[in-house]
């Protein structure tokens, strides 16, 4: 896991762009509610992340933030 | 003002304030919630009263109240909420009132779900609510649309002294394009002479949809319906792209429209004479403009997100010239411009539906 996915669950619309965006299948629809009845993405398969930012570039509503683990020093 | 990135909803209201709306009532629902949202903060700042009712009822029949007052005034709502309406929708066309009226349509019948659809075209443009009565529809196509139309609404609403509903859906609603709101310039102010504004000097304004003289109304009911006529005649608006030489016209509004379009430019690289005419009015429908394309060697196909409404009006306008076809997608599902594209494909190849 080079990346972590946050979602800020009330922003998001249920649009899926993100999840067409991954190239690593990390995110799905998920089964929570938010205020606005939406069900907001979560990342399913955090492994799989690589920190590229495609979805959180793709998504029209900000509501994703990605994580960078940084690199280690030698 | 520069090109903003905004949400269909807010450049809806954003452009209803600058249209000079004064007061806006309305009660929650999703995919709308934007609007009020974006009218609780900005309205009363820029001078209007923003009212949260406390129900669909209550919010219509303040607009009723603001708008006999000679306010510009609107209210919002998606399809559950557009339904509670229609006795002050009902109310306030028979009363000849100025108002804009958005609904924001979502899947149904009953609660349905909060994904975009297309099933109220028949209660937008066929009356919804008891009497004979009609609304203004006009159907925008784009965030930018979301805009223009709502000016253009309050504007028709004043000239016809009559309701104006804006008919979009859930996607038009929620997603993000590029808009610019072009004048700066508020619209102007209309005379009102017979609004209720406090009888000072003058004789009593008096807003009452009673009338329980059958020759008395029978005159209201052909007045208003004269009107009707009139607006058909002045106020029909559309947009047709590469119909001239097309074997098939693909006919959408709102969101259909533009996936339509999406599979028009696509079969267009295949080789595939197809064209798009998508109305803007929905009520008056651009049925003269659609008899003048039909003929025997051409096709129509109508693309909605309903059971299947508007391709009734397309029928009747067409009037047996041309084999009209249709496709749709259900319950918040969307089409996609594939989809689309495959039955263009099999229709001009003969294989029927």
């Amino acid at each position: 896991m080079r990346g972590q996915v946050i979602v800020d669950q009330e922003r998001c619309k249920e649009c899926s762009l993100c999840i067409t965006a991954c190239p690593h299948d990390v995110l799905r629809i998920s089964a929570a509610i938010n205020s606005k009845g939406y069900h907001p993405v979560e990342a399913y398969q955090p492994e799989n992340c690589t920190g590229c930012t495609f979805c959180a570039t793709i998504c029209p509503d900000v509501a994703l933030t990605i994580m960078r683990k940084r690199p280690e020093r030698k | 003002m520069a090109r903003m990135l905004m949400r269909g909803n807010e450049a809806l209201a954003e452009a209803a304030i600058r249209a000079g709306c004064k007061a806006f009532f309305g009660y929650p629902i999703t995919p709308q919630n934007e609007i009020p949202g974006y009218m609780a903060e900005h309205l009363p700042l820029r001078g209007g009263v923003f009212l949260q009712a406390e129900s669909e009822v209550a919010a219509i029949n303040m607009v009723y109240g603001a708008a006999g007052a000679g306010a510009r005034v609107m209210t919002s709502s998606s399809s559950p909420g557009i339904s509670l309406k229609q006795e002050g929708i009902s109310y306030i066309a028979a009363g000849e009132l100025p108002c804009v009226i958005v609904n924001v349509m979502r899947c149904g019948p009953g609660l349905g779900g909060i994904h975009p659809s297309q099933g109220d075209y028949f209660q937008a443009v066929k009356g919804g609510g008891h009497g004979d009565y009609r609304l203004i529809v006009l159907a925008p196509g784009s965030v930018q649309e979301m805009a223009d139309l709502t000016m253009l609404a309050f504007e028709l609403a004043d000239k016809w002294r009559n309701p104006v509903m804006i008919l979009a859906d859930g996607t038009l609603g929620q997603m993000m394009e590029p808009v610019e709101f072009s004048a700066e310039t508020k619209s102007e102010p209309v005379e009102k002479p017979w609004a209720t504004t406090g009888a000072v000097n003058r004789k009593p304004n008096v807003i009452n949809t009673l009338d329980i003289v059958p020759e008395s109304l029978e005159r209201v009911n052909h007045r208003l319906l004269a009107k009707y006529e009139r607006i058909k005649e002045e106020e029909v608006r559309w947009q047709a792209v590469g119909v001239k030489d097309a074997d098939l016209i693909l006919v959408g509004y709102g969101t259909s429209a533009r996936v339509a379009r999406s599979a028009m430019e696509q079969a267009r690289r295949d080789g595939l004479k197809v064209g798009l005419f998508r109305p803007i009015s929905l009520f008056p429908f651009p049925e003269k403009q659609i008899r003048e394309l039909a003929k025997a060697e051409r096709q129509f196909l109508v693309v909605e997100m309903s059971g299947g409404q508007m391709v009734e009006d397309v029928r009747l306008a067409v009037d047996g010239r041309s084999p009209v076809h249709f496709t749709n997608r259900l319950g918040g599902m969307v089409p996609t411009p594939e989809e689309v594209l495959e039955k263009v494909e099999s229709i001009l190849e003969g294989r029927g539906n």
